[in-house]
């Protein structure tokens, strides 16, 4: 059994062959039961999202497993398979474990650090083990990249900072009123940018906004979206007293909100911070404002300031999100390990009993006329030799299984007692075939 | 119980409760910087055990002694004392675990100040029997509940400061990440020093009343008096300038910080100079 992956992301392919590719949710079952009831297919999980298609699968042993999931794919979708394989990226082994983890850790999405993906990847998992397209193996390495999901996202700030202008600027009056709730925001300016950071400060609890527009009709236009007030324009540092986040941006060419306007509008605030979002160029507010005690001014380039140095705070938290993904590989290479050593165990006792029958019935030809008694005796006495010779060195062996590099004790077991010698070729270790660690070379004396 | 065990019992515990407190500090400390769910869980035990380990060497203290002494060394560790007790009442309320990186090293250095600072070696001078009052008692547990409610304030203060700045500057880093926002660090100042002012008031005015039955002439010209005084009318500005005047957050920080500037002066000057400069510290005069 191998694992196997076969897919292309925003990193591969573009949208047109990224939109050809994608399996809806209504046609997951459906694509499921095709591509396992492939002999090739053991498990299989399929993840699609807007930046991303990806199959993973447990292939089986003796088939070419990533051919038949990209001949599952170009068949099930109608495209041409020599296109479609310039788009695919192919991984088999631990790099399927490292990939996934990365996936839903959101360190191999567009906007590292995004939310979502854990989402999604938790929905595929759901279809295909409703499907029963997963079992043992994927049941385990699925929910185990779940909890790297969440491990990355709560011992890293790596989804913390925001990326985007308007984000940050949420972000930033949350960094002021923690709760945004109940506040009030006054846009100035009716304009695309000042909408757009108002509707995510209004998604983020603020219900109360006041519009102040030179065409006051276009003021009223804008409130009425947001269920807020259109306020005279000549009102404006009158309701700056009441106002918790000003975002700007008119179309005017000099300074229209300045400092000796709104020092008189802070008299009376009780200290409450003034959060001021200037998003227009040229810019509306005077920088000076930023002087004021309490007035917090952020320009346009002030806010892709923090989303750079957001961004560069995110990759820095990636490589700890890195860190946390190689202990997770080695927590499920152990669990891999783990489940060999019971077949193991099983093996050496059927073959200690085996021999034990073999010998016992050789001796009690060779003794003759003993009583059944005495047969008994005979057997107990054998069985608990065997019982008690074997007894430590398995559940020694047990032990070490669930260390680290565990199976090479399993190994070193198999190889004792011989037990893959009557089919060696048949036999090939879990952890070697499922996550492509090499065959060590045959040793020479 | 033997009196010698006690003071040996409060030793060991006060020496083992320091080392809980730092402890603490450290995993306060790497909770803050790389937020670990598991850190914040010892801290907090840690903290816990400290206090438990505080709380019956200060009882052991007590017994050995035939009372809890309220002068010298043993006064800042009832401060640290008063200060965790403070943080985890003010921690379950507002859940908010950045205040241990910053208060509980607070409590440390104050166990440590409340061993080297004293007089090493020395016996204090028996205590003045007028001190031998119920009112002086609740008087002293006031001001140092009240005191470890203004530093709370003021490290508020201080950190609305740092995080003011920083956003002014349009500059953030780890720490303003971690900290809580403006508006929380404003409420919390406000509410620590709104809540500690008429604790202090209650015990200021306690310690007059023990003065005026005592009868002692000039009592109210001795310099811990006159400094406990101004810390009263700092604190006591503070919140007319806030709730009355509505200054700034930055001029209120500002104030705060001052207001512990003089509790830490007070403190010191109640360590380092003579035990003569609070009238009621002074032993019976021959």
């Amino acid at each position: 059994m191998h694992l196997t992956l076969v897919g292309l992301s925003h990193k591969t392919a573009p949208v047109e062959i990224r939109e050809k590719l994608t399996f809806p949710e209504n046609r997951q079952e459906h694509a499921l039961s095709i591509l396992t009831s492939s002999p090739a297919v053991a498990e299989a999980v399929i993840v699609s999202t807007c930046n991303r298609t990806e199959i993973y699968a447990v292939t089986t042993s003796g088939y070419d497993g990533p051919g038949a999931i990209i001949d599952f794919m170009a068949d099930y979708h109608q495209l041409d398979r020599h296109e479609l394989v310039r788009y695919l990226y192919i991984s088999e082994g631990e790099a399927v474990v490292r990939h996934l983890f990365r996936v839903v850790a959101s360190l191999d999405s567009m906007v590292l650090g995004e939310a979502q993906i854990l989402g999604q990847v938790k929905d595929a998992y759901q279809y295909s083990l409703d499907g029963g397209g997963s079992q043992r193996i994927f049941n385990k390495l699925f929910r185990q990249s779940f909890e790297v999901g969440k491990r990355v996202r709560t011992e890293t700030d790596i989804g913390e900072n925001a990326v985007s202008i308007s984000y940050a600027a949420v972000e930033l009056a949350k960094k002021v009123f923690d709760n945004l709730d109940g506040r009030t925001i006054l846009v100035l300016g009716a304009g695309k940018m000042s909408e757009l950071t108002a509707k995510h400060l209004v998604a983020n609890g603020v219900h109360n906004v006041l519009v102040a527009n030179r065409t006051f009709e276009r003021a009223v236009e804008l409130a009425e979206r947001f269920d807020g007030e259109a306020i005279p324009y000549e009102d404006l540092f009158t309701r700056l007293r009441e106002t918790d986040i000003l975002i700007s941006s008119t179309a005017a060419t000099h300074y229209v909100v300045t400092k000796d306007k709104v020092a008189p509008s802070l008299r009376g605030r009780r200290g409450e911070p003034l959060f001021m979002i200037d998003i227009a160029v040229p810019r509306d507010i005077d920088p000076a404002c930023n002087d004021l005690d309490d007035v917090f001014l952020y320009d346009i380039d002030d806010l892709n300031g923090v989303v750079e140095s957001n961004l560069e705070e995110r990759m820095r938290e990636a490589q700890r999100a890195e860190v946390i993904i190689e202990e997770e590989i080695s927590s499920f290479e152990r669990w891999i390990e783990s489940m060999e050593v019971v077949p193991t165990v099983a093996a050496i006792r059927a073959q200690a009993e085996k021999i034990r029958q073999a010998e016992l019935e050789k001796a009690l030809k060779r003794l003759g006329g003993l009583s059944e008694k005495e047969i008994k005796t005979v057997e107990a006495l054998t069985g608990s030799i065997v019982n008690k010779m074997l007894h430590e060195p398995t559940s020694r062996l047990k032990d070490a299984a669930a260390e680290k590099d565990g199976y090479e004790y399993v190994e070193a077991a198999r190889h004792l007692y011989g037990l893959d010698e009557e089919h060696p070729k048949e036999r090939t270790s879990l952890i070697r075939s499922l996550l492509g660690r090499p065959e060590k070379a045959p040793k020479t004396t | 119980m033997d009196k010698v065990l006690m003071e040996q019992i409060s030793v060991v515990l006060f020496w083992f409760a320091l080392v809980l407190y730092v402890g603490a500090t450290v995993l306060y400390a790497y909770q803050f910087l790389l937020r670990k769910p598991v850190a914040a869980w010892w801290a907090r035990f840690f903290t816990g055990a400290g206090f438990l380990a505080q709380t019956i060497s200060i009882g052991a203290n007590s017994v050995a002694q035939g009372g809890t002494p309220l002068t010298g060394p043993n006064q800042l560790m009832l401060a640290a004392w008063a200060l965790v007790l403070l943080y985890f009442v003010i921690e379950h309320l507002i859940k908010l675990k950045v205040y241990g990186a910053f208060l509980i090293p607070i409590a440390v250095v104050l166990m440590i100040a409340s061993r080297f600072l004293g007089p090493a070696g020395v016996q204090p001078p028996a205590p003045n029997p007028l001190l031998d009052s119920w009112r002086v008692g609740v008087h002293v547990a006031l001001i140092i509940f009240a005191n470890a409610g203004f530093a709370f304030g003021a490290i508020s203060s201080a950190l609305y400061l740092y995080q003011g700045t920083r956003l002014k500057k349009h500059k953030t880093n780890l720490i303003t990440r971690r900290l809580p926002s403006l508006a929380t660090l404003q409420t919390i100042a406000r509410r620590a020093i709104g809540l500690s002012f008429p604790v202090y008031t209650i015990g200021l005015v306690l310690g007059i009343i023990r003065a005026l039955e005592t009868d002692i002439s000039g009592w109210w010209a001795d310099p811990r008096i006159m400094l406990s005084g101004l810390v009263w009318l700092v604190f006591g500005f503070y919140l007319l300038a806030v709730y009355r005047r509505g200054v700034s957050g930055k001029t209120a920080s500002w104030i705060a910080i001052g207001g512990l500037f003089l509790v830490i002066v007070l403190a010191v000057l109640a360590r380092t100079v003579p035990v003569g400069f609070h009238v009621f510290g002074l032993p019976p005069r021959e």
